[in-house]
């Protein structure tokens, strides 16, 4: 879907006024690479999320007046930072315009007494964290795509982080930020007045709404971030176990033992270490009887990342692990942010490598529930792959999300053909979603831990999870952005508004 | 508890099985197909050398398009200047996903592949790269898909002006025109060696880029002078062509073929059997374009002067001894390090002159490090090698070094302007070397760059103004030409 030409060249001559030439793209080129996000997409329908022009703003008074200006003429506005989300955030779906912000990159401040920076959400966690080693410190958000990800969409996501149980995730590490309202309106959010602080019980509590929304009310463009001494020391054991029950267990336990510097721990089920074997064991060569793995980590000062590898140690032996050695384990963990997305691994059901795309569905498990989830997620995807070579079950992964074990970010990947998609095999998989999502709330869990729910599928259920809080959603969006201009069709924010989700 | 055995045999629940299909004695559990519910390819392209293009490219695009995350887009030079996504190196596989649905075509996409300077670094951070790529003998070649991009381009009419000007003088003259109005051509490439007595042809030949030929000419005089002390012998060639490299990386490939061959043919009527390198550019052209060119019947072999130069000190051949006291660092060339996996006999060399202080920086951090002088950028955007060229420079000045050393006369002239501001001196290795040796090298180190007080690495220039002299220019600065 696309704006008219009478509508389009009034915008694109009002945002010239406030923006250079380079930062107005309008190439077909500019426009395409500005819809895409990881995989599947479905690319067979590429041309119909393709947006009418990106923008590179280089300040929140730049994103401001773009903002007004779209909202002045009607025309839909997507954010887009690094462009990794999984849930389609950053795709267009009615056309208008792309606010690409990742020339706003900035490392404005380092406070090394508070112990704070504040940064352009154009930056990477990378590239910040480069910064940041001179000064002994640490910006702790570690997603899998940390190399290319952007703090911005860290935010717009509500992002989780593989080391979260040791330093929380994007929502505790982000103190404030200042954020353009789907008016145009410029606001600081955080705890209370925002700037540096962490906790605030005045009045409601609003950071939490402008995190996670998918772009939906608005763009954030600064933000203050919380900072940790530089780890002086990560122990990473890998343990394997010949039966799934075992890992299980071993997983819960290690979680449970409230070792402070316990920064998370990982479960593969054995699909996934059949998946990390099909390059014959170039990641874990390990003997055929390993059939789970568990991985924890721990971040710390030396003495007591020692002392707490310890006791996991311990207690990983009594449930009958056996530890991989240093080299394994150290490089496995190094390797955990490339790992995700390995397109050779897809195989026909005849064993031809073909290109697949890595997908994952995610969603957020009570421990107890882990093993029911699991056996219905896999029956899922074997039934698509029953039906056509479109589909390979890639394993799944547990990962814990807080320091107790509470719950848990269960994900299944999924290797999609997307050379070979069409819109029976997508529509497959469109139900395929909805049926994961079921599962997990069938269980008393959450659609998403990880990624946001907001893709075709998914979505669906989403007013089923929130029951009333899903009216509360639209009112917000409602009274936010009245033009609904901003990010329209995600969500199912469009029911806030008549028909065709216009106001 | 739940029995399972990875590539095992089929069993009929599928959720007891997780699988491996193809491998060993793996099948799918999950049987044969209900129905078979997989779209056909199908290529909505007309064009014929679009279409030839697309079915050469569009798996290794889609193995990059379906990886989903671009960690190349940290480490990408331009990325890092311009921050635009459309000139990143996933984008540039995107394109051709996306020209595989009829959905972009060559004149959509032309202008966008002249944002690469072809160092390679995105092909290694690519997780196909990191993590299969040895067990599938697939690693993600977005310089190959850059240089076909362009190549594509000018076989159907698509040019940058820029390029078709620096391919069309290139042409005239049988050599880049690197000094700009200045002539450079057959009558003045070996001018840089007056006063070496250096023969003509023999086994073993020398080969000396545009830009060292003509503008840095301290370099390949310092390497001559080298080799001569360390009594290796080697001639010139009778009538040396530019390499044809630069014409293959901007798309000209009929002419970059066309000067292989007369290279080619002049080595063998000198009765070379080696030709010595002292340009990693040239290295790559020799190693891998001239090896495509002419398949079984290339049998000259390619000895990159660095590493005969490590090897000469190792066996005591070459012994510097004359201390020399600067505080520096190493800037790896891109396709030495990148392309090439040659990063320890540099630092060997370096390691081996006294009075250096070396303030070194891991070869991997600086994959995402670039002088922007490749590929053709600085003919096109002589801006955003300069940005690339600032930024190179902000990461030396941060090691506190006085003295940043490259081996790539290429990267030097936009790393010596870009040092100019920081009073950092950018000197070439084997400049540094010879000096090290006791050797006064003579030649010009061009325009730009240091020029404190105790002269100028292994030249003995002074002040710049020797060698080319008048009216030297960057590669980006041919405009009226």
């Amino acid at each position: 879907m696309s704006i008219a030409t009478d509508v389009l060249d009034p915008v694109v001559e009002a945002l010239r006024h406030v923006l250079r030439d380079d930062q107005v793209l309008t190439a077909k080129t500019d426009r395409y690479n500005r819809a895409r996000v990881p995989a599947p997409f479905p690319v067979h329908r590429w041309a119909e999320r393709v947006p009418d022009l990106a923008v590179l703003p280089e300040s929140t008074e730049e994103v401001a007046e773009v903002v007004r200006i779209a909202n002045r003429f009607h025309v839909p506005i997507v954010p887009r930072d690094g462009g990794t989300g999984l849930t389609d955030g950053a795709v267009p779906l009615r056309g208008g315009i792309v606010v690409d912000v990742k020339r706003m990159n900035r490392i404005h401040e380092i406070d090394l007494d508070n112990r704070t920076c504040t940064v352009g959400t154009g930056i990477s966690m990378l590239k910040l964290n480069e910064e940041l080693a001179r000064h002994g410190l640490i910006y702790p958000d570690d997603p899998a795509s940390y190399p290319c990800s952007l703090v911005g969409g860290r935010i717009g996501t509500s992002g989780w982080s593989l080391i979260g149980s040791r330093y929380g995730h994007t929502r505790d590490l982000v103190l404030s930020f200042d954020h353009v309202l789907p008016t145009g309106e410029v606001m600081h959010v955080g705890d209370g007045v925002g700037g540096k602080v962490s906790k605030s019980s005045s009045g409601y509590q609003l950071k939490h709404l402008f995190m996670g929304h998918q772009g939906t009310l608005g763009i954030a463009t600064r933000a203050t971030l919380k900072l940790f001494p530089k780890p002086e020391a990560e122990f990473s054991p890998f343990f394997a176990f010949s039966d799934y029950d075992s890992a299980y267990a071993c997983v819960g336990a290690l979680a449970r033992a409230g070792v402070a510097t316990f920064a998370g721990a990982v479960l593969f089920d054995e699909w996934k270490v059949a998946y990390l074997r099909r390059d014959d064991e170039a990641y874990i060569p390990q003997p055929a009887d390993v059939r789970a793995l568990v991985c924890a980590v721990l971040y710390g000062y030396e003495d007591e990342v020692r002392a707490g590898g310890r006791r996991l140690m311990r207690i990983a032996r009594e449930h009958g692990a056996r530890y991989l050695g240093d080299e394994i384990s150290e490089g496995d963990w190094a390797a955990r942010h490339d790992r995700y997305a390995t397109p050779l691994h897809g195989r026909t059901k005849a064993g031809q490598v073909v290109p697949m795309s890595w997908h994952c569905e995610d969603a957020a498990i009570n421990y107890t529930n882990l093993p029911a989830v699991r056996r219905e997620w896999h029956a899922i995807i074997a039934d698509l792959r029953r039906r056509t070579d479109v589909f390979d079950d890639w394993g799944m992964f547990a990962y814990t999300s807080g320091s107790t074990g509470v719950d848990y970010l269960t994900e299944i990947d999924v290797g999609i053909w997307e050379q070979r998609l069409d819109d029976r095999a997508w529509e497959m998989w469109v139900k395929a979603k909805r049926d994961i999502a079921a599962v997990a709330l069938k269980h008393g869990g959450s659609i998403s831990a990880c990624h946001g729910s907001c893709r075709e599928g998914e979505v669906d259920l989403v007013p089923d999870e929130l029951g009333r809080g899903f009216g509360v959603m639209l009112d917000i969006k409602r009274t936010l952005d009245p033009e609904n201009i901003m990010n329209p069709g995600k969500y199912l924010l469009d029911r806030a508004y008549g028909e065709g989700g216009r106001p | 508890m739940t029995e399972t055995r990875p590539g095992g045999e089929p069993g009929t629940d599928a959720l007891q099985h997780p699988h491996t299909p193809g491998m060993r004695t793996g099948t799918d559990p999950a049987g044969p197909p209900q129905d078979v519910i997989v779209a056909p390819p199908h290529i909505p392209v007309r064009d014929e050398r679009t279409r030839e293009f697309v079915e050469q490219w569009r798996n290794a695009a889609y193995n990059c398009y379906s990886s989903g995350h671009k960690f190349c887009r940290e480490v990408c030079p331009v990325m890092q200047v311009t921050r635009n996504e459309s000139w990143t190196p996933t984008a540039f596989h995107a394109n051709v996903v996306a020209m595989e649905k009829g959905e972009l075509d060559i004149a959509d996409i032309a202008a966008d592949y002249v944002n690469c300077t072809q160092c390679g670094a995105c092909e290694l951070r690519c997780p196909n790269t990191l993590f299969t790529g040895d067990f599938y003998r697939f690693r993600t070649r977005t310089v190959d898909v850059v240089k076909a991009v362009r190549a594509l381009a000018v076989d159907s009419g698509v040019h940058q002006p820029g390029w078709r000007r620096w391919n069309l003088l290139t042409d005239e003259r049988t050599h880049e025109p690197v000094l700009g109005e200045t002539p450079v051509d057959q009558e003045h490439v070996r001018d840089w060696a007056e006063g070496l007595d250096l023969p003509i042809g023999g086994e073993t030949v020398l080969f000396v880029d545009c830009e060292a030929a003509f503008y840095r000419t301290a370099v390949p005089r310092a390497v001559a002078q080298i080799l001569k002390a360390a009594g290796v012998e080697f001639g010139l060639m009778s009538e040396q062509w530019c390499c044809g490299g630069p014409a293959a990386e901007m798309g000209y490939v009929e002419q970059a073929e066309r000067f292989a061959r007369h290279n080619l043919a002049d080595w063998r009527s000198v009765g070379a059997k080696r030709v010595l390198v002292l340009d990693p550019h040239d290295y790559i052209t020799f190693t891998e374009d001239y090896p495509k060119y002419f398949g079984d019947d290339y049998d000259i072999e390619v000895v990159l002067v660095v590493e005969l130069l490590a090897q000469l000190i190792r066996e005591g051949r070459l012994t510097p001894e004359v201390p020399v006291e600067r505080t520096i660092t190493y800037h790896d060339p891109c396709r030495l390090n990148k392309r090439k996996g040659i990063w320890q006999e540099p630092r060997e060399i370096l390691r081996a002159i006294p009075g250096l202080v070396f303030n070194d920086v891991d070869r991997v951090t600086q994959w995402s490090y670039c002088s922007g002088g490749g590929g053709g950028l600085p003919v096109e955007k002589p801006e955003l090698t300069a940005a690339i060229s600032a930024n190179r420079l902000d990461k030396a000045a941060a090691l506190e070094v006085d003295t940043l050393v490259s081996a790539c006369p290429w990267s030097e002239r936009p790393l010596s302007e870009a040092g100019d501001g920081r009073d950092i001196d950018v000197v070439d290795i084997h400049e540094l070397l010879a000096e090290s040796l006791g050797i006064a090298v003579g030649g010009s180190r061009g325009e730009v760059g240091d020029r404190r007080g105790g002269g100028c690495g292994g030249g003995t220039c002074g002040g710049g103004s020797c060698g080319g002299g008048a009216d030297v220019r960057g590669p980006g600065e041919e405009e009226d030409q």
